[in-house]
């Protein structure tokens, strides 16, 4: 039987902001205030990177995180607890930036109660393949004044 | 005493681990479940571990099934620290054998919350 899922409750960025303070302010920042909705037009991503994490059943949500290569550097200092000018290697780069998404993944999930699995989070230079996928919210955040995206598709 | 940090992410690990360790835990890691069996084989004496449920190779539910069927694990205090926050999941995990529950992103302090709780705290260790 085919699991009736409401996507009312992420079908608007608040939520996603909201995970994403709850995030920033527990793990990254120490305290809250650093993650708010972009003002003004979207800007273009510098030298970005794309982190997403599907959520698998019958309908496949993918929650897909664009952010800069250095907002994600700073990401990953916060995370692992590192000078400001330590030198992120890929590999932390990608298991930081990864495990953000995952969190983000995880409690978009539990919102909707998803009845699916998470799979492991991708970090990439390029936004994922798409398809003929339904956007269902796209949100710009700042954080410390840098763009972060966050994005929840619903793939065929 | 010594504690198993489960958890594919490094990050994650280090996160877990640096809160155990300031309370007095030694920290063990481990990247998913299998390799999690394993470091039980080599630290019988472990008392804690906190595992993730989502990994490769063998995730956190799959780790508290098998650790649960061993007679010689019955000590272990298992804790989930997990995205999967949704109701039916908390459930099947302590279910499962799994003693407590911390859903991502948490703070240090509800990790120590819930060790205090399950008497995990030694005497005498600032928290």
């Amino acid at each position: 039987m085919t699991a009736t899922i409401d996507w009312a409750p992420v079908l608007d960025t608040d939520p996603l902001l909201q995970i994403s303070q709850d995030l920033f302010a527990t793990m990254i920042d120490a305290e809250p205030g650093h993650v708010h909705h972009w003002v003004g037009s979207r800007p273009e991503l510098v030298d970005p990177r794309y982190t997403w994490v599907d959520v698998t059943d019958e309908q496949i949500v993918r929650v897909v995180i664009g952010t800069g290569r250095e907002t994600g550097e700073a990401i990953t200092r916060a995370l692992l607890a590192l000078p400001d000018d330590a030198e992120v290697t890929d590999e932390d780069f990608m298991d930081a930036v990864g495990e953000v998404a995952n969190v983000v993944c995880g409690n978009v999930k539990s919102l909707v109660t998803h009845p699916g699995t998470l799979t492991i989070p991708v970090v990439a230079h390029a936004a994922p393949p798409l398809g003929d996928g339904t956007v269902l919210v796209d949100a710009c955040l700042s954080w410390r004044g840098a763009p972060l995206t966050v994005a929840l598709w619903l793939l065929p | 005493m010594k504690a198993l940090v489960i958890d594919d992410s490094r990050v994650m690990r280090r996160i877990v681990g640096t809160i155990l360790t300031d309370v007095g835990f030694e920290v063990i890691e481990a990247g998913d479940g299998q390799e999690a069996l394993m470091r039980l084989e080599q630290h019988p004496d472990v008392r804690l571990c906190c595992i993730d449920w989502n990994m490769p190779v063998m995730n956190g539910y799959e780790f508290i099934v098998a650790a649960r069927k061993r007679p010689e694990y019955r000590d272990i205090t298992l804790m989930m620290v997990t995205t999967e926050g949704e109701q039916d999941q908390i459930v099947r995990a302590l279910a499962a054998g799994a003693h407590e529950y911390v859903i991502k992103p948490f703070t240090a302090d509800v990790i120590i919350d819930k060790l205090d709780y399950l008497g995990l705290i030694e005497t005498g260790v600032s928290v």
